[in-house]
């Protein structure tokens, strides 16, 4: 059974590409337009993988990322980030919110599924 | 706006053409495997389509990375139109202050309208300069970099 992660970003363009990248590697998608709408979705069903950008509106990435590590099912699920952010700063806050990887925008397909692999198989 | 409005009219139609040339392609590509397989064709023949599909492979990626242009660019333009937006309010602030000069205000009391002017300026730069955080780095689109924690 394939694998379901959960993409999160406000940007029609990049959800796209990204689901255009991860199916054509065999995994299920699912998309969310900012972070109270990945949120809800992660909710209805728990997915393997959660890959989200930050500057998003209504909530965003570092707030999803803390709100699903506040839920028992999304404890030990890997969240990886996806932004144009690239402080030390910022990855910092995100590694302290609970993310488990950082990747700066713009991505290459095939180093994304490299490191999706390496994470999830 | 404008600008916003014609680049994602632009990234939808881009979006939408890659996505049906990769597939027409991938239905070519397809065909080709079939054929490879039931065809009796010169190694070298082979060899060459398996460099081709290999080579579609590699400018797809860079496509997809390309596409993305559009995200990283809106972000880039709303941080011009808040700082836009701020210098305006900075003017409007300068202009609102100036209206209560009067040349025939003595020196203490120009310098004390000016010593507000200069106060609501600074105020008004820190508020634009805090929501001008650059999130965009970038300088070209290479792929950026990744880090597992």
């Amino acid at each position: 059974m394939a694998k379901t992660i959960l993409a999160v970003d406000d940007s029609g363009s990049l959800r796209q590409m990204v689901a255009f990248s991860l199916k054509a590697a065999g995994y299920d998608v699912v998309s969310a337009v900012d972070g109270q709408d990945g949120l809800n979705k992660a909710k209805e069903k728990t997915v393997d993988l959660v890959l989200t950008d930050q500057n998003m509106p209504i909530m965003d990435g570092l707030t999803l990322i803390k709100n699903l590590r506040e839920l028992g099912s999304y404890r030990a699920v890997p969240i990886l980030m996806l932004t144009t952010e690239s402080s030390d700063e910022m990855k910092a806050k995100g590694k302290a919110a609970g993310a488990n990887g950082w990747l700066v925008k713009p991505f290459d397909p095939k180093r994304l599924i490299e490191v999706v692999q390496k994470v999830i198989g | 706006m404008q600008t916003t409005f014609l680049l994602s009219g632009a990234i939808e139609k881009l979006g939408a053409s890659f996505m049906a040339i990769h597939e027409a392609v991938t239905t070519q590509q397809l065909e080709i495997n079939a054929l490879l397989n039931v065809a009796d064709m010169p190694p070298s023949a082979k060899q060459s389509i398996r460099e081709s599909r290999e080579k579609i492979g590699v400018e797809v990626n860079a496509a997809v990375t390309g596409l993305q242009f559009q995200d990283m660019t809106s972000q880039l333009i709303v941080r011009a139109i808040n700082r836009v937006n701020g210098l305006r309010e900075s003017l409007d602030a300068l202009a609102l202050h100036g209206s209560g000069m009067n040349q025939e205000h003595e020196h203490e009391e120009i310098a004390r309208l000016l010593n507000e002017m200069s106060a609501s300026l600074s105020t008004r730069d820190d508020a634009l300069m805090g929501g001008l955080r650059k999130s965009v780095a970038q300088q070209d689109m290479d792929s950026g970099e990744i880090e597992l924690f």
